[in-house]
Parts: C-alpha cells; structure tokens; sequence
C-alpha cells in the first residue's frame, strides 16, 4: 500500500469522525434551539460536507482495493467515536461500553483481515 | 427530556431502518464501483467516476435515507450507545454473503464475529437503563 492510500484511509476516517461527533452536536442543541437555529445549519453543513469527502474517498479506495481490506481501518472509527464523545460531548462512558467498542474494533478487524 | 416518540417515530426502529439502509448500500457500492473502475486514470482516487454506475446512484439514495434515519437517532440516543450498535453492519455483510451468496466463512472470520457480537450485547445492555431515563 503506498503512502497516498495510507493517508488517504486516515483523512477518510478523520473526517467520518469528526462529521458523527457535529452531527450529534447538531442534534442534541434542537432540543432546546429548535432547527431553525443558524448553529443548527451550520454544522449539519460541516457533518455533511465531511460526510462526503469521506464518501468520495472510501468509493476511490474501493475502486483499488478490496472492502475486507479497507473495513479494518473503518472498525476503528468505533473506539474513536466512543472516546471523542466522551471528551467533546461529556457523555458518560463506563467500563462495560469501553470493553464493548473495543470488543466491537478488534472483531471488525477479525472479520475483515481473515 | 422529551419524551420518546413511539411507532416509525422510534428511535430504535429508525436505527433498524438506518442500518438496512448501510447493509445494501455497502454492496450497491462496491459492485457499482468495481463496474466502472478505472484506475488509470488521475481523478479515479477521488471516487467520483463511480457516479457513472447507477448502482451507485441507488446506493446513494439509500445512504441519504439512512443518513435522515441516523440524525433522527442521534436526537434522542447518546452516540457511545448507537455507533457501536449500528457496526452490526460489519458481521450482517460477511452473513448475508455466507447466507445469500454461499461465501464460506473462516475460522477466523467466526472468532471476529463472536467479539462482535460479545461487544454488541455489552453496549446493548445499558439500553434498559436508557429506555427509563427517556
């Protein structure tokens, strides 16, 4: 795999990430803000947008590459998502859901590499 | 709090529909790409010369409704507990290719699927909790 894929698959990722962790901050503010709020729109743009850039470079890698081979990078997004709303958006994690995400990304890679 | 809308409104129902959606995109997806790849040429990387297969197009019509059906959940569920439940879709595929498409299945590949499956009913669990609270 050259650099360029490798760089590729983790701006994929990073962008994927960071479009979930807007969206739900998007979300949770209409309950109080409603959705006609300009915040409200603004992000749900920037998750959008990230969404498809994501989008477009996944179909590009697919195009060389097998899916079993890029759904290993895709099963991290699940600890990575786990652990930025933990930060970003102060939800609550305990053991059992930290073991689960990671039980969840290793048997994605399990399941793709094998 | 708001309350939890009940029926098509369900969160948990609209996370089943968002999922469906994934699973048979993911396929649409990597047919329709594989159709029209072409590797040769500059642009290919970005993917946006898979936009010549409909199965694509098909494929992004079941994202966007997958994706109106994701932000509907993420309203009303924490994201440390929908994401991971909505990664079912990673053991559904290689499933519905065993199932469907007479795939065989390593022994690895069933190990994978056990620690998914193992993570899912941990994340699942605290659900209960959940439910009370909304």
């Amino acid at each position: 795999m050259s650099f360029l894929a490798f760089f590729l698959i983790v701006v994929s990722l990073v962008s994927y990430v960071a479009a979930q962790i807007i969206l739900k901050r998007a979300m949770d503010a209409t309950k109080t803000s409603g959705f006609r709020d300009v915040r409200f729109v603004w992000r749900i743009t920037v998750g959008i947008v990230l969404m498809t850039i994501s989008f477009f470079l996944t179909l590009g890698l697919l195009q060389r590459f097998d899916l079993s081979y890029l759904y290993p990078f895709q099963g991290l997004s699940v600890i990575f998502i786990t652990l930025m709303a933990a930060v970003m958006l102060k939800e609550k994690l305990n053991t059992r859901l930290v073991v689960g995400a990671l039980l969840i990304s290793a048997g994605i890679v399990l399941v793709s590499m094998s | 709090m708001q309350n939890r809308p009940a029926g098509f409104g369900n969160p948990w129902l609209q996370l089943v529909l968002s999922i469906a959606c994934v699973l048979v995109s993911e396929f649409l997806l990597k047919r329709g790409a594989t159709e029209v790849a072409d590797t040769d040429s500059a642009w290919s990387w970005t993917g946006i010369n898979g936009l010549a297969s409909p199965l694509v197009w098909w494929a992004i019509l079941l994202i966007v409704a997958s994706f109106i059906s994701w932000l509907y959940v993420l309203r009303y569920i924490p994201i440390t507990i929908a994401f991971p439940l909505s990664r079912v879709v990673d053991i559904l595929i290689p499933l519905g290719c065993w199932i469907f498409l007479g795939e065989s299945i390593s022994t690895l590949r069933w190990c994978g699927i056990a620690l998914v499956v193992i993570g899912l009913a941990l994340v699942a669990k605290p659900i209960a909790q959940i439910e009370e609270r909304l």
